[in-house]
């Protein structure tokens, strides 16, 4: 699915999927294994790995597939633990709490953000090249895993 | 005490708590004290508790749960640490955990979660598969059905279709399945909802009951020959316990099985009325540390498959 591909080359990624396993229900798109495409025939509500959705033709990712472009190898940066939880509450990412950077640094790219166990916290944008920049923000947040709490409110 | 109990009403602590006398418990105020489990498939357990100390979270095995903890101390919601979050645990009650691990062998099974939502023993059981076999994951209402879908999403579950269907209608599926979770709506209790006496009247326990009937005749129509269903709720009412699980016995060829699990034999002689033996398989838990509780693992008898 060429909306899915499209998003991981933001971070570097050739991201490669058997698209028989995508199934579309309205806007969302899910990654099955075969087991559940042969259920799949039946209208449902939600099946496999939900990779995210579109508004208005643009794509909005699940945090399953920012953890699957994770595991490649990827425009990352890894943040401390501080930094880790403003992140989380949805703030930006200032230099100072970036602990590491993998793959691309420039301005205007995106980055995923790990923790400092690895684990994908979500993405942003990057803001000051990553390389150059001594301090302020340098990585806006675009999405977060803190959404899940905010989704139940 | 509650107005409504002072006359002959059929509702009211007084009424609730005389019924609890009769079956051999007396009522007492509990605090429930809140419970994680571990989600396995996504970090070791040793692992997990080292990250959540270091946040100062204060936790205590659960003895009869093999990834169940106590949270006994924690500065902040249990449910505001990047780990929950990144579904390295979910927030479960004690007595909530016991159904899915009552089943025997999950792994590559086909699995019913007949009335999922909001999803965390649909997560428990994905963990305890360690993603593989299939559930099926049944609710209705679109509120529901969207927490149970971000719960498999914070819990990287892959292995779960969930179907905006009403249980009552799992045999529109044309599947048959080697297990199946039936953890019914029910009345709920008392430990988990302050006004729970002032709410439920006894006949919203009836109905409830009469619709866990319809749901258990449902789904053992779709449960393979060889295949195990584990009844639950989370109702003191014996109604919607041993009264349905009797009922169960009468009239769909199942039995009880033996299980492993806290709580007290299911009772047999309810106000006066003489239940199956084997009812006894079963366990009502009385809220202490736990809310309260009622499970039962049911299997195809044998010759009237």
């Amino acid at each position: 699915m060429k909306l899915v591909t499209d998003f991981a080359r933001q971070f570097g990624v050739d991201l490669r999927i058997d698209e028989c396993l995508i199934v579309r229900r309205e806007s969302r798109c899910f990654l099955l294994n075969e087991s559940l495409k042969k259920l799949a025939a039946k209208d449902f509500f939600h099946a496999g790995i939900y990779l995210g959705k579109t508004k208005k033709d643009v794509f909005f990712p699940s945090f399953s597939l920012l953890t699957m472009i994770a595991e490649k190898k990827a425009n990352k940066v890894f943040v401390d633990r501080r930094t880790e939880w403003l992140f989380i509450c949805g703030r930006d990412i200032f230099k100072q709490g970036i602990k590491k950077m993998e793959g691309s640094k420039r301005k205007g790219g995106h980055t995923l953000v790990l923790n400092e166990y690895g684990e994908c916290l979500g993405f942003g944008r990057i803001m000051h090249d990553l390389g150059e920049a001594t301090d302020g923000v340098v990585v806006k947040n675009v999405s977060d895993i803190g959404d899940f709490l905010r989704r139940e409110k | 005490m509650s107005n409504r109990s002072t006359s002959h009403s059929m509702s009211g602590q007084e009424f609730f708590t005389n019924r609890y006398r009769e079956l051999g418990w007396n009522y007492e105020p509990v605090k429930v004290t809140s419970a994680i489990r571990v989600n396995t498939v996504n970090i070791g357990r040793q692992e997990l508790l080292s990250r959540l100390a270091s946040r100062g979270i204060k936790l205590g095995k659960i003895p009869f749960l093999e990834n169940g903890y106590w949270v006994h101390e924690s500065k902040f919601s249990i449910g505001a640490t990047s780990e929950y979050l990144l579904g390295l645990y979910s927030i479960q009650e004690a007595a909530a955990q016991i159904p899915a691990s009552l089943f025997t062998e999950l792994k590559n099974k086909t699995i019913l979660d007949a009335c999922a939502a909001p999803g965390g023993k649909t997560c428990q059981l994905a963990d305890l598969m360690q993603n593989n076999g299939t559930i099926v994951a049944l609710d209705i209402e679109k509120r529901r059905l969207t927490a149970l879908s971000n719960q498999l999403e914070r819990c990287r579950v892959k292995n779960t279709i969930v179907y905006d269907m009403d249980a009552r209608q799992v045999a529109e599926l044309d599947l048959k399945f080697d297990r199946i979770l039936l953890d019914v709506p029910c009345s709920g209790n008392f430990a988990t909802d302050r006004q729970w006496f002032r709410r439920r009247t006894i006949e919203d326990v009836e109905r409830n009951a009469g619709l866990q009937r319809e749901i258990l005749a449902k789904t053992a129509r779709v449960l393979k020959d060889s295949g195990e269903i584990v009844y639950s709720t989370c109702s003191l009412e014996p109604e919607e316990d041993e009264l349905n699980i009797n009922w169960a016995l009468q009239n769909l060829n199942l039995r009880t099985e033996p299980i492993n699990c806290p709580g007290q034999q299911g009772l047999t002689d309810i106000f006066g009325k003489q239940l199956h033996h084997s009812v006894v398989n079963c366990r009502r838990i009385w809220p202490r540390e736990t809310q309260g509780f009622f499970v039962c693992k049911l299997a195809k008898e044998e010759g009237k498959r």
